[in-house]
């Protein structure tokens, strides 16, 4: 009923003495702030790393390693039939992440000039997150042994004309190991990497630039008259709309089965995105370890506030007096003193939860700084993402409210208790 | 015949009970007051008064005895009850004022229909009014350290006001005036008896400003040793 009343008076008598207020909220105020830039550093670093660890793209990809005991011979690898056999098996989780080498070519643009590109073989490529138009090389290509090759836009730019579709255009590519060529049609293109652009030295020129391209694996092998080569060594991508323990099972007994007549093999099966997992458990833990020193700083703030409004009750004795004899009840005058609390620790909970978001941005800002001057080379691949931890900030709220009904509810109940005869007599 | 707002049968009240130094302030008090009467309540200092003020004003309750406001007893409410008792039947007139500081004339005024959950709208309303009635509305916005004191006097009275009390309890509400300020609070107080009936209880210790009212009720020692009752011609 009188809860805006009770908040004007509570500003009232907080501006009456503001210095002291403020005082009294310095406690509050580093406790908050303390938390606050804690779980900001701590949620930007997890924030960080995934987002550094799907640039790179190394996500949702199951490494299998085969290991032996002795000696194995090439039959005893990983062959192409098996991730054949599959994909054919289980085309709804997984897919093969795969290249090979195919080495340089050369492509004569249609200006007569001549330009370089890197081909690798791929078996199935994730579509890249935003940048792509058209599709990648995918998994029906080299099944179907089709001519289809996956570009850059710098190579685009580089073969076409402004405006010119490329999506669809032939291209002849001459490879330079072995003088072989052949029409490839361009299926799709995409952003070249950032990772790539840092490899080309400043000021050379468009032309002379090497991209990479991408053509199916299998096409390429027919070409050369070359079998796939077996391997030791696979990265399977799995479908993330599935259980992942369930899919790396299934991936587990497959390849045990396969091995099953051949002793002295065994497969490790490494999930990337697990020992991201691992390492978030162990930031949180640390945040919420170091959040929680910090919060004891927050009894401190408390007490300080209990303090205060012990000694703002005892000046305010006669008016207590007084409003008693206007007609307030108890409950009210409990009400306008706990209310008092709660105004102290909100108002230096959100004054912290600003200085600790401001902290957090200016260490993470320092940190995107440090990276970017003394580690230039990776400076794109690490993706510095500053966020505040948004439930950190509602638990403070809480937190701060909660200190003021605890530490404000024993001397508002002194207050309300007063005998008014007496609190009117009082000077 | 008029209603009887006051009605106390055998008030005692004792201090310290059961211990050695056990203390008996009022020995038995029995007083009618009915509507529209303008009492004065006069006695020296330790007589007793300011503890029978006290229970008349619902602050304290007897330790023995009844005393009905209006037809309910308030020997036997609780703190709640007795906070409602304050607001909506008492208004209190300090000698000291006792307006609350750092908070304009206004303000002090709405208090009491604050507690009393009158919505704002309309208490600012009431309290404008009430502020002119004592003629201090172009002081509306006046903090209490920005008042005389015969100002803050005619504030508190406003405010006692606001509810429309069924008595204006005033306690010695002119002994921190001086003579011409206090004349204007005591005419203040006609005016209010004469043009809206109010019912007044003056404690004072001045026989001249008791000589004003229209009833004089003397106590001494704890025990009304002189009423007057209510007297037709009373100065003016």
């Amino acid at each position: 009923m009188q809860l805006i009343e009770n908040i004007r008076l509570a500003f009232t008598s907080l501006l009456a003495n503001k210095m002291r207020a403020l005082l009294t909220m310095l406690g509050i105020i580093i406790g908050i702030s303390a938390v606050i830039m804690i779980t900001t550093i701590g949620t930007s670093i997890q924030k960080t790393l995934s987002n550094t660890f799907n640039s790179i793209g190394s996500f949702n990809i199951f490494d299998v390693i085969l290991d032996w005991e002795d000696t194995a011979s090439e039959d005893d690898m990983i062959s192409r039939e098996m991730l054949d056999e599959l994909i054919t098996k289980y085309p709804e989780y997984f897919s093969i992440e795969m290249s090979t080498d195919c080495g340089q070519a050369t492509v004569r643009t249609p200006k007569g000039e001549t330009v370089t590109v890197a081909v690798s073989g791929a078996l199935d490529i994730k579509p890249a997150l935003d940048h792509l138009r058209g599709r990648t090389i995918q998994y029906k290509d080299n099944v179907n042994k089709k001519n289809a090759i996956y570009v850059s836009d710098l190579f685009i730019s580089q073969y076409f004309e402004p405006g010119v579709d490329p999506i669809g255009q032939t291209v002849n590519l001459t490879f330079v190991d072995n003088g072989l060529s052949g029409d490839f049609v361009i299926v799709g293109y995409d952003k070249l990497p950032q990772i790539y652009e840092k490899q080309y030295p400043p000021g050379m020129k468009k032309m002379e630039k090497t991209s990479p391209v991408c053509i199916p694996c299998d096409t390429y092998n027919e070409m050369v008259h070359q079998e796939p080569e077996p391997t030791y060594y696979a990265q399977i991508r799995y479908n993330t709309d599935y259980d992942i323990d369930m899919q790396q099972k299934l991936l587990k007994e497959f390849f045990e089965d396969k091995y099953k007549e051949k002793p002295g093999f065994s497969f490790l099966i490494i999930n990337e995105q697990q020992y991201l997992g691992m390492m978030d458990t162990i930031i949180n833990v640390v945040t919420i370890a170091i959040s929680v020193i910090a919060a004891i700083s927050l009894i401190v703030g408390g007490v300080g506030v209990m303090n205060i409004m012990l000694v703002s009750i005892t000046e305010r004795t006669k008016e207590i007096g007084i409003r008693k004899a206007l007609g307030a009840q108890n409950s009210a005058i409990r009400m306008q003193f706990v209310i008092e609390a709660i105004m102290i620790c909100l108002i230096g909970g959100i004054i912290g939860i600003l200085m600790g978001i401001v902290g957090g941005l200016a260490i993470g800002w320092l940190a995107k700084m440090l990276v970017t001057e003394f580690y230039s080379e990776y400076a794109e691949l690490i993706s510095i993402t500053i966020q505040p931890s948004i439930p950190a900030i509602l638990v403070s709220v809480f937190f701060s409210i909660l200190t003021g009904v605890f530490f404000g509810y024993y001397p508002a109940n002194k207050a309300a208790k007063m005998n008014p005869i007496d609190a009117l007599r009082y000077d | 015949m008029s209603k009887t707002v006051i009605s106390m049968r055998g008030i005692i009240k004792r201090y310290y009970i059961g211990k050695p130094n056990e203390l008996q302030i009022l020995n038995g008090i029995d007083l009618d007051v009915t509507e529209g009467e303008f009492l004065a309540i006069v006695g020296q200092s330790g007589s007793g008064k300011s503890t029978l003020m006290n229970m008349i004003g619902a602050l304290d309750r007897p330790t023995e005895g009844t005393y009905y406001l209006n037809g309910v007893d308030i020997s036997t409410l609780d703190d709640t009850e007795l906070s409602r008792i304050r607001n909506k039947e008492i208004g209190f007139v300090f000698q000291t004022f006792n307006l609350i500081s750092r908070t304009d004339a206004l303000k002090n005024v709405e208090m009491p229909m604050m507690y009393a959950g009158i919505p704002r709208k309309e208490r600012i309303k009431r309290a404008e009014e009430l502020l002119k009635i004592v003629e201090m509305e172009d002081r509306a916005d006046h903090q209490p350290n920005e008042l005389s004191g015969g100002q803050k006097q005619r504030v508190a009275i406003a405010r006692a006001m606001a509810n429309k009390p069924s008595i204006l309890l005033a306690d010695e509400p002119t002994g921190a005036l001086d003579s011409k300020t206090g004349r204007m609070i005591m005419d203040l107080f006609h005016k209010l008896h004469k043009e809206e009936g109010t019912t007044i209880v003056l404690i004072t210790h001045s026989p001249e400003l008791a000589s004003e009212c229209d009833r004089i009720v003397t106590i001494s020692d704890g025990s009304i040793i002189n009423d007057t009752g209510v007297r037709v011609n009373a100065v003016d």
